[in-house]
Order: C-alpha cells, then sequence, then structure tokens
C-alpha cells in the first residue's frame, strides 16, 4: 500500500493545487464509492470499502497541512510524530508570542468576548498562512535533494510551530461556540 | 388512461422511504422522476402513528390518530424521538402521554419500551409496524418491490441509525442504504435544477433538526459539513404551547397531567400552530378541570416569542456548520427548506435573516425527502455512476481513555466511508483480552459524549504487560454505521471482536423478534427469505454481466468459463421454483469466481481515474481494446502493479 500521494496518483510536494486534488479525490471516489458495488458479490464490496476508505484517508491526510507535512517527512525518512524522535528547541520569541495569545484569549473568553476571540483567531490564521509558505520552500528543497540537518531542523521547527497555530485556533473555535 | 402493463419479469422496483417524526411517506423513480406512492391513509403522507388494541390488533396511520385521545398511552406518535435512545433518556421526561416500563435490569435499560396494555414494545417494532405499512402500499401498487434506501437526520448517531435499519428488517425490507435527509433534499433539487454550487439544506422536521453544508457539482454531491440536534422540532413547539394550554385547563399540577388531559393539551397544539401559519391570532376552546370550558387564544406575536429560543439553537448549529465548512452565508447559492415545521412564518423569516436570502422551497418540503430517497434507491438498482453523494461523519468519534477523557479517533465532518487506527498496549501481563469504550461527541469527557458500544477484544497473544501493540481499526462505512476490527502487530494475530452496543437492540433479540412474528403468522419467513434473495441474485447477475461487456479482457479463460457457468446455473435457478439456500449458494459460488477479476478491475478503475477519465469514457473503448496493457499504454497511465 502506498502513501496518501500515490494513493491520490499526485506528485508530493507541499504546495498544491487542491482544487485538482479534490477533483481527483472525487474521480477516484466515483470509481470506488461503495454505493457503486450495491448490487456486487460481498468480497467486492468488502474490498471497494477498504479502498475507498484508504483514498479518503489520503485525501484528508493531503488536505490538512498539518498531516500533509508529517506524510512528506514520512517519505523523507525523517520522523515527524511528536513526543518521539528528537525535536529542536522552539524559538524563544514563537513561545512568547504564543503565551501572549494564549493569555489574550483566556482574557477574552471570561468577558465573553466573541469579536475579541473571532479577531485572535484571524491572526493566528495570518501567521499560519506564513509558516505554510516557509515549509513550501523548505519542502521543496528538500523533497529535490538529500536533506541537511540544518534544513531537518527547519522542518521540524516550522512543522512544531503550525501546530501550535494548529491547536489555538481549535480552542479558539470551541470558545467561540462556548460564547455564542 | 395509460393500463400499467404488469410484467412478471420485470426486475423489482426500488423505493424510497422517508420515515419521518410526523409522516411517513414512501416514493418511487418513474420515467426519471420521482414520484409519491399513495398510502394506507390514500394519501402520499401516513402520519407516524401506530395504536395497539386491546386484542393485539395493530393500526397505523390516521386511523391510530383517532384513538389518541382515547387511549394516548397505546397511540404512539413520534417513535422516531425514542430511537437509539435507552430506557433512562431524557426524552421519555419530557412532556408527553406515554407509559414507560421501568427497565429491570442493566440490559433492559438499554432501549426504551413503552407500556401499551396488551404487551411492551420498542420504538424498532413501533416504527416496523409503520414501514411494514408502506412497504404494503409499494407492494399493492408496484407488484414487484426491490431493495429500500431509508432516510435518516444527518445529525443520527451510530444507535439511532442501527435501530433504523433494525426497523426496516423487522418490516421485512431488504435496505439497500441509510441516506442522510439533508442529502437527500439535495439530490432531489440537485438533480431537478442541474445548478452546480453551494447549498445549505435547513432541515426542521417533527423532531429533528439537521443543517448540511454541500457543494453541488456536475453529479457530484458533496457534504462539507453537517449539524444539527437531534431533539428539537416542530413537537417541541407543540409542548410549549401545550404548557400554556395547560395552565388554562387548571391543570399546572402534575397529578392533573393525566395521559388523557396532556394527549388533549399536544392534539389541541398542533392544531393551534397550524391555524397560526395562516391566521394572526387563534382561539380554541378547552375542557377545565371541575366540568366547564375555557378560552385559550394566542396571537402569532406571541407564538413566535414562545419559540425564538427553539429558533435560535438551530441558528447555533448553522453558524458552527457554516464555520467547520469554512463558508460564508454570502457564498451560498441557495438554502433548501426541509420539514413541515418550516412552513411556520416565523421559521421561514428567522432563515432568510440568518443566511440572508429568500429560501429555496419549490419541492413541497414534505415529500423532497421521499423523492430524493427514492432517486437513490433507482441510482443503486442501477449502479449508477451519474451521481456521487460523499457524505460525512457528523459527530466525532473518540476512544474513552483511563481518566475518563476522550482520545479523538475521527473529527466530524470527515468524508465517509473513513477508517483510522490507533495502538493500544496491555497492561497487565499475559493479558489476553483488552476493553475499548467507544463514543460519539465533541466534549472533553467521555461521560459527556454519547456511549456507542464497548468491544472487548479477545485473543490477544499472551506477552509481558505493555509489550503488545494492538493496532485497532475503526471503520465507518457509508451508512455512518462503525465497525471494528484488531490486530496484535508482532505476531500478525487478529482478535476477536465481541461488541456490546450501549443502546439499541442485540442481534439476537431482532432474530427474536423475526421468528416471533412468523410464529403469529405475520409472515412466511421461507417465502420472504426466498425473496430477498432472488432480488439479490438478480442484481448481483446484472452487475456482473455489465462487467463482463466492459472488462471481460480481464479474465483468462479459465476463469471466463467459471464465471459463465455459475451466472447460467443462477439463471436456471431463479427461472424455476427454487429454495432460497440454493439460491443464497449459488451467489456464494459467483463471489469466489469473481473475486480475483474483481481486484484487477478495481485496479484499472483507479489507474483510469488517475489517468483523468471517467470510467464510463473508457467502457467503450476497453469494449475494442487488445489487452490491458496495450489499452493503457495507450491512455498514458501507469499499468498496475508496475512501476
Amino acid at each position: 500500500m502506498g502513501d496518501a500521494f500515490e494513493l491520490l496518483g499526485i506528485d508530493p510536494a507541499f504546495e498544491l493545487d487542491l482544487g485538482a486534488v479534490e477533483r481527483r479525490h472525487r474521480d477516484l471516489s466515483r470509481a470506488l464509492h461503495p454505493d457503486r458495488f450495491a448490487g456486487r458479490p460481498p468480497t467486492e464490496r468488502r474490498q471497494a470499502l477498504s479502498k475507498a476508505i484508504e483514498v479518503n484517508d489520503a485525501w484528508r491526510t493531503v488536505r490538512d497541512p498539518v498531516r500533509r507535512a508529517e506524510a512528506l517527512l514520512a517519505r523523507l525518512g525523517l520522523s515527524s510524530a511528536e513526543g518521539q524522535g528528537p525535536e529542536p528547541a522552539t524559538a524563544p520569541e514563537l513561545l512568547m508570542d504564543l503565551l501572549e495569545l494564549r493569555e489574550q484569549l483566556g482574557e477574552a473568553r471570561r468577558e465573553r468576548d466573541a469579536a475579541a476571540v473571532e479577531k485572535l483567531r484571524r491572526d493566528v490564521l495570518g501567521r499560519q498562512a506564513r509558516v505554510e509558505q516557509n515549509l513550501a520552500q523548505s519542502f521543496s528543497h528538500a523533497l529535490r535533494s538529500a536533506p541537511t540537518d540544518e534544513l531537518r531542523d527547519a522542518l521540524l521547527g516550522q512543522l512544531g510551530e503550525l501546530r501550535y497555530y494548529r491547536k489555538f485556533i481549535d480552542d479558539a473555535c470551541v470558545i467561540e461556540d462556548e460564547i455564542l | 388512461m395509460l393500463l400499467d402493463i404488469f410484467d412478471p419479469k420485470a426486475p423489482p422496483q426500488p423505493i424510497g422511504i422517508d420515515l419521518g417524526t410526523t409522516h411517513s411517506t414512501v416514493a418511487c423513480v418513474r420515467d426519471g422522476r420521482p414520484m409519491p406512492l399513495v398510502t394506507c391513509d390514500g394519501t402520499p403522507l401516513l402520519p407516524s402513528v401506530v395504536h395497539y388494541g386491546d386484542h393485539g390488533n395493530v393500526v397505523v396511520g390516521t386511523a391510530a390518530k383517532a384513538y389518541a385521545t382515547r387511549c394516548p398511552s397505546r397511540t404512539i406518535a413520534s417513535a422516531k424521538r425514542f430511537m437509539g435512545r435507552g430506557a433512562d433518556d431524557a426524552e421519555t421526561g419530557r412532556l408527553g402521554a406515554y407509559r414507560f416500563v421501568a427497565p429491570a435490569t442493566a440490559e433492559d435499560a438499554k432501549i426504551v419500551r413503552f407500556d401499551v396494555g396488551a404487551t411492551f414494545v420498542t420504538p424498532v417494532e413501533v416504527s416496523a409496524e409503520i414501514l411494514k405499512s408502506l412497504r404494503q402500499s409499494a407492494v399493492d401498487q408496484l407488484h414487484s418491490v426491490g431493495g429500500a434506501v431509508i432516510t435518516v437526520p444527518a445529525y443520527f448517531d451510530d444507535a439511532q441509525r442501527q435501530a433504523t435499519k433494525d426497523a426496516g428488517r423487522l418490516a421485512g425490507l431488504s435496505v439497500l442504504r441509510l441516506l442522510n435527509e439533508p442529502t437527500a433534499a439535495a439530490l432531489a433539487y440537485g438533480l431537478e435544477s442541474r445548478e452546480n454550487g453551494l447549498f445549505a439544506v435547513y432541515d426542521l422536521g417533527g423532531g429533528t433538526f439537521d443543517i448540511t453544508i454541500l457543494v453541488l457539482d456536475d453529479g457530484v454531491f458533496q457534504v462539507r459539513s453537517t449539524g444539527g440536534d437531534s431533539a428539537l422540532g416542530g413537537d417541541d413547539m407543540d409542548r410549549l404551547l401545550a404548557e400554556a394550554m395547560l395552565g388554562t385547563m387548571d391543570c399546572d399540577a402534575p397529578e392533573y397531567q393525566t395521559p388523557e388531559i396532556v394527549s388533549i393539551a399536544l392534539g389541541a397544539a398542533r392544531q393551534v400552530k397550524h391555524s397560526l401559519t395562516e391566521a394572526r391570532e387563534v382561539a380554541v376552546e378547552l375542557p377545565r378541570r371541575g366540568g366547564d370550558t375555557a378560552e385559550f387564544s394566542i396571537s402569532r406575536e406571541r407564538f413566535d416569542q414562545m419559540i425564538e429560543p427553539l429558533l435560535a439553537r438551530t441558528g447555533r448549529a448553522c453558524r458552527r456548520a457554516l464555520r467547520d465548512a469554512a463558508v460564508d452565508a454570502s457564498e451560498l447559492s441557495g438554502v433548501i427548506l426541509v420539514g413541515g415545521s418550516t412552513r411556520v412564518p416565523r421559521v421561514r423569516a428567522y432563515v432568510r435573516e440568518l443566511f440572508g436570502r429568500e429560501p429555496l422551497g419549490d419541492i413541497d418540503p414534505d415529500l423532497v425527502v421521499a423523492y430524493g430517497a427514492a432517486l437513490q434507491a433507482d441510482l443503486l438498482a442501477r449502479s449508477s455512476d451519474d451521481v456521487l453523494l460523499l457524505d460525512v461523519l457528523p459527530l466525532s468519534l473518540g476512544v474513552e481513555t483511563m481518566g475518563g477523557a476522550v482520545d479523538k479517533i475521527l473529527p466530524r465532518n470527515t468524508t465517509i466511508p473513513v477508517g483510522a487506527k490507533s495502538v493500544f498496549t496491555t497492561y497487565a501481563d499475559n493479558q489476553t483480552g483488552f476493553d475499548i469504550h467507544v463514543v460519539q461527541g465533541e466534549r472533553e469527557l467521555a461521560s459527556d459524549c454519547r456511549s456507542l458500544a464497548r468491544f472487548t477484544l479477545r485473543g490477544i497473544p499472551p506477552m509481558a504487560a505493555g509489550m503488545a501493540r494492538l493496532e485497532v481499526s475503526f471503520h465507518v462505512d457509508e451508512n455512518n454505521l462503525l465497525q471494528v476490527k484488531a490486530k496484535e502487530l508482532a505476531t500478525g494475530i487478529e482478535q476477536t471482536v465481541e461488541v456490546k452496543p450501549s443502546y439499541g437492540l442485540s442481534d439476537e433479540q431482532i432474530e427474536d423478534m423475526l421468528i416471533d412474528a412468523i410464529d403469529h403468522g405475520d409472515e412466511d419467513f421461507e417465502a420472504r427469505r426466498l425473496v430477498e434473495a432472488r432480488v439479490e441474485a438478480s442484481r448481483m447477475m446484472l452487475a456482473t454481466e455489465k462487467a463482463l461487456a466492459v472488462d471481460a479482457d480481464l479474465l483468462d479463460q479459465a476463469e471466463h468459463q467459471r464465471v459463465t457457468g455459475v451466472l447460467d446455473r443462477l439463471r436456471v435457478a431463479l427461472s424455476e421454483p427454487a429454495n432460497a439456500s440454493r439460491v443464497q449458494m449459488l451467489m456464494g459460488d459467483l463471489d469466489e469466481a469473481t473475486h480475483d477479476w474483481a481486484g484487477r478491475r478495481m485496479n484499472r478503475a483507479i489507474q483510469v481515474a488517475i489517468a483523468g477519465k471517467r470510467v464510463r469514457d473508457v467502457e467503450v473503448e476497453v469494449a475494442d481494446a487488445a489487452g490491458v496493457d496495450a489499452h493503457l499504454e495507450a491512455h498514458g497511465a501507469k499499468p498496475p502493479g508496475g512501476e
């Protein structure tokens, strides 16, 4: 079984035309969706279901920047799971920023200020977009030729930063739900 | 007048069923268009009401409704609100006229039971009576009924869906698929209008609310997000009115709220609600405790005020669904209204305010879901690839951890079918069993989520504590039903998985009910088995013949002969009086004979999809192709398995 990129038949990269990948996902779904196998023998239905699940999982991986980065790191033979393997220390400036943002989020929650939470979320979405651009560049280098230790550290650091932003945005959404 | 010629060799007609809280409908597709069938009431909408008589007789529909005031505890309406719920669910405590059976054991508490006098019935059995009636109506009009697609609210959890499937089975239906109501509505609209774009479906029924955001794109209906409340609907509006009325009737105190009194209040409330659609002010006479009557009057303004909190709940779910879909209301091409409760003027106004546009209601909101179900049943029966329905998981799926928190395995709004793997390990030496508690919901604590089932893995090879690596695979299929498999990674040994659902009936209980029905002469079990087997066999034969027409080149001569041999034997078996077991055995033979070929066909389909073609475009070419590799080379696709 290939990885997500092979399953979808696309070239591995961080920067992707998600619209094109979505169309590929749909084309594959047309061929494999269980509804198409409704009248077929049970073993065939099970095979199709299994394959359809793999394809949906591949789409889920490729479409989410964090999972996409993890899949690419796996291709490069670099472990990226949280808590496994040596990770570069998080830059102090980043930690300070995150602490500040968390404090502001906490205050907005206490004041039940949905507008403030929304603003913070958009701020972090902007930061997330920037680190994604960095990741795109780093991966572009790494996938072309064997990554140096420096590049490897950069990649892991950027992924770590992306994870922080993702967690922040998820938490902000939960808080917004609470307030509204 | 065109006479419907009955052709005994015609394939059985697939049907679509909207099993609604207040009304149920059955529809089919005729000449490419959906149309409703007439129910035992003589109309397309059958009230979802079942009355249990003194002598075990069952009445369904309007006739059953007539008993509501006289024998309220034996006349069950809105059984849908109790599907998949346990005996201690909050729903059983809300204002209503039913008598519930107090559970004696924990096992009993897994399902609600109504005390209907002569017997106890579960919501599954009540729903089965409605489905039986609809099935009979279909048989009367179509003569030969095939598989059925039954709709469920998108927000229904696993237990509620399983209960619906069980009801279908008890009613003698071959359930092709469970389809989400908003998706069904979108299908009906989409196939009608052929418009592409982003749509929201606001579905407010008698007992459930669903909001679904989908994208329609050339025959693909892809759900982006779904949300809702499976305990919010028109019934709650009735309850608010009824509570006010009980005040007028001088029956505020609980001891005066007998099933008969409550039933009168609910009945009057429903009427008032309907009248307020046209009138700005309504007055009714209600019996008052003490013997005389009192007038209850209410203005539309006052009613709107009363239901505002309910509408606000729908608004919250809508905003969250839009956020989950990363869509702004302004990007929508349309908002589709579904469900009778959307006829309430304030609801339409609220939806207009919420989405900033006039909602669509061209197709009758009471029939649109059944139409969608019929259309899908038809598509499935024809194995058509014109349309693709991509639905999502409505609630996050998680596993309870040691501390009572939830470890989320699959987030809500993931496209289904979908799977995920998690690795667990043992905590004691030589531990051979392992328990997993699966829950559904968004909260952090397992106790705040909905318990789905406890899975016990057995057959773990004995190892030191912490050494075993148990890879548990969670698969959610296209019906949004969960399956669990487990394998110990170091040894590769697969565990058996015992499932204990937290709510609902076990397979044994359903089997017992089916046998019970036979004992009471309801069904001829063998005859029904045979009909089911014939329907399945015909579909399998049709599918195999279609595949032979296109992918015969993927079979070698011996395989080809084997397949055609089984097909011939099946054809013979179906044309003469056969028994179900023989037909099933032959279907097993066909399954085996086509197994490897199926794998090759799937690989070809994948390669074709990756090459950017539609399977159908290629069908014509393959029919003339010289061979697999030559064909694939000609289209620039990589040959399967090669590199």
